[in-house]
């Protein structure tokens, strides 16, 4: 599959699904570039973010063929936190699967 | 009837979350709520019941472990040792111990049996050879200790491997083994979730007991109205028939777990009745199914006025059609009715049968293996009502007998089993496990008797469960159960005096039944009603014990002399002619 900020998106979209499998309703996760995953507002506690980063870490090697390790010490090398929302994440995934040189910001 | 929350508790030695998740969120009926134990701390739980996590009672538990933490020697094993076969043996035991040592604590135990990765090759082609090979020494141990699970009724071993089989490559997960200590994939925790509810629902008495099957493109090929009995698609050399015909032996296997098959077809019935008594390739005959209705009618219609006949509920009952037209019909309108989605490709109907799962339980009894017996002999009885001139006429001519013995442990599957799937004739629908009716029956104060029915046609095998509780000169009446396929035989009141005469035995003054109502249980309110007890309050029911509680004349007693600990012999009552 293309990498591209839509497929990408639509992955994100289908490991939100599966992980909302496993949360309690107040806790599910909408699909919108808004919705917060770690940080101020955060949703998700430590075990939700683990399993949203092997999801998320797997179809992405599925679907692009690359392999992703989506480590909070690499994404942190930026100003950004890439696990701020959702919009963040996609954006992040979009920049390390393209091979772009240097940290995300 | 409002579906009862179900609690459970975890023991683990891996992160075990996401098995909790799961089950918390299943849509699938009974819902249930985990909690989980300490992390990492299987021993120390499984030994200690003065723990927190031990307070609340419990219905189930789930203890879930890694060989290579429980098993020293498997470890070893895995770091290239030889495995000595004692030690490992003994491992097992020690483990096996502390299982059977918590297993009270909860009404039923389930322990998955130990896997390695799939792709785990072990020493390769070693891989089955004894103390070296990875995988022998894995069934070797889980052979062992299923083997000291067997004497455990409680406790329930799951078939991890089948997840494996069914998931492959995606049942291990390192990314989130190492991440979180979490070792298995997603799609395996749910198909640990789909076994663990069915053996719940199995338990609470609510797998499915009658298959009701379409004819033409589900049991055969083709349309028999169409081109006859002898045209139709089954067997020979085809690989089509081939398939039906083995969808019918496992639609027959079936039968031998206390599942009955039965009939809903647009069809003549002449012709389709001809196609199942005459094709020389059908495996399934008259004799194997229950009933049918065979007509041009609405097939809702149909399968609701089957069910009833047969005195079954819709919420036991499972339809099979190959038409999507006929399943969406039936979903509409019966929708407590199981309707499986089913393949287009007869190839896949073995398999698609096979992966049902709404039948399992966690026992079987001789009764559930003769049930399609015990139908076939009702038919036989109620042709004989419709010819006889009187109730009273036909009951005479039922020749019924009634053996009375202690619920013990030679027939207290059974017992329990009733206990838990009755739900008309049932006092108090109280719902217990074989270990909790065993330890309530063998309490002092308390008498539990079974009730064995048959007749001129056959043996409807224990089918009533009375129990009684002692207090001050007084017998309550806790559980007043009888199978709906021998109700209205007078066995009920015959069930009433056994139970009055012993306490007259005792010098009871009074026996007395507190009907609590459920959503199904009016029959039972309405037999109380014309009992003769008499009603003290809207639903306490009263026998003053002067009086004797007269046997019907066309109900033969007979008493089990074997007496068990804490039960007291019953009187004996004459049969009167």
């Amino acid at each position: 599959m293309k990498i591209t900020r839509q497929n990408i998106v639509q992955t994100l979209d289908e490991c939100i699904d599966e992980l909302n499998e496993q949360l309690n309703k107040e806790q599910r996760l909408s699909k919108t570039p808004e919705t917060p995953l770690l940080g101020n507002g955060g949703g998700l506690d430590s075990l939700g973010f683990v399993n949203l980063v092997a999801l998320v870490e797997e179809k992405c090697q599925e679907r692009f063929g690359r392999s992703l390790v989506l480590a909070e010490s690499d994404a942190k090398q930026g100003t950004r936190n890439p696990f701020d929302t959702v919009g963040t994440l996609a954006e992040y995934i979009e920049h390390v699967l393209a091979g772009n040189p240097g940290a995300w910001h | 009837m409002k579906s009862e929350l179900m609690r459970g508790l975890l023991v683990s030695d891996f992160n075990i979350e996401n098995l909790s998740a799961y089950l918390r969120n299943d849509a699938d009926e009974p819902y249930v709520q985990c909690a989980v134990a300490p992390y990492g701390q299987v021993a120390q739980t499984l030994l200690d019941p003065s723990l927190p996590c031990w307070r609340s009672e419990l219905d189930f538990l789930v203890v879930w472990t890694r060989p290579e933490s429980i098993l020293q020697s498997f470890w070893g094993l895995l770091a290239g040792s030889e495995v000595d076969e004692e030690r490992i043996g003994k491992e097992v035991d020690d483990y096996s111990q502390k299982l059977l040592l918590a297993k009270d604590r909860a009404s039923v135990m389930f322990v998955p049996t130990w896997v390695v990765p799939a792709l785990h090759t072990g020493h390769g082609a070693l891989d089955l050879a004894p103390h070296v090979g990875v995988s022998r020494v894995l069934m070797e141990a889980n052979l062992r200790l299923l083997k000291n699970l067997d004497r455990a009724s409680s406790v329930i071993p799951l078939n991890t491997p089948k997840w494996l089989e069914l998931i492959g490559e995606k049942s291990f997960n390192p990314r989130l083994w190492y991440m979180g200590k979490v070792p298995f994939g997603n799609e395996l925790f749910k198909a640990a979730t789909r076994d663990i509810k069915a053996a719940l629902r199995g338990i609470r008495g609510r797998a499915r007991k009658l298959v009701v099957l379409d004819l033409d493109d589900t049991l055969w090929g083709g349309i028999v109205g169409e081109v006859g009995w002898q045209n139709i698609l089954l067997g020979g050399h085809d690989p089509l028939g081939e398939a039906l015909v083995d969808f019918q032996r496992e639609l027959k296997a079936l039968t031998k777990r206390g599942v009955v098959l039965a009939i809903a077809s647009k069809n003549e019935e002449t012709v389709a009745l001809e196609a199942i008594r005459n094709h020389p390739e059908m495996v399934l005959r008259m004799v194997d199914f229950v009933g049918w209705r065979i007509n041009w009618r609405d097939k809702a219609e149909n399968i609701a006025d089957l069910v009833a006949s047969l005195n079954l509920g819709l919420e036991s009952t499972v339809y099979i059609d190959d038409s999507q037209v006929e399943r969406a019909r039936i979903r509409d309108a019966l929708p407590e009715v199981l309707v499986p989605e089913w393949p287009a490709d007869k190839r896949l109907y073995p398999h698609a049968l096979r992966s049902l799962d709404c039948f399992d339980k966690p026992s079987l009894s001789d009764e559930d293996r003769r049930r399609a017996q015990m139908y076939m002999t009702e038919r036989r009885r109620c042709e004989l009502r419709s010819q006889a001139g009187s109730v009273d006429e036909w009951l005479r001519t039922l020749d019924l007998c009634l053996k009375v013995e202690p619920v013990q442990e030679s027939n207290l599957a059974r017992s329990t089993q009733l206990l838990n799937k009755t739900n008309q004739m049932n006092l108090s629908t109280r719902r217990m496990t074989e270990q909790e009716l065993l330890a309530w029956a063998s309490l002092e104060n308390h008498q539990v008797w079974s009730f064995h029915v048959s007749d001129k046609f056959g043996d409807s095998g224990l089918t009533g469960l009375l129990s009684l509780e002692t207090a001050g000169g007084r017998a309550r009446i806790v559980d007043f159960v009888l199978s709906c396929r021998v109700m209205g035989r007078k066995v009920e009141e015959a069930m009433l005096h056994v139970a009055i005469a012993w306490a007259r035995s005792e010098q009871i003054r009074e026996v007395y039944a507190q009907y609590s109502p459920s959503a199904r249980n009016k029959p039972c309110y309405d037999f109380l009603q014309r009992s003769g007890l008499r009603c003290q309050t809207d639903n306490v029911f009263v026998w003053d014990t002067s009086q004797e509680y007269p046997l019907h004349h066309s109900v033969r007693l007979i008493h089990d002399s074997h007496r068990q600990p804490g039960c007291c012999p019953l009187p004996v009552t004459p049969h009167q002619p």
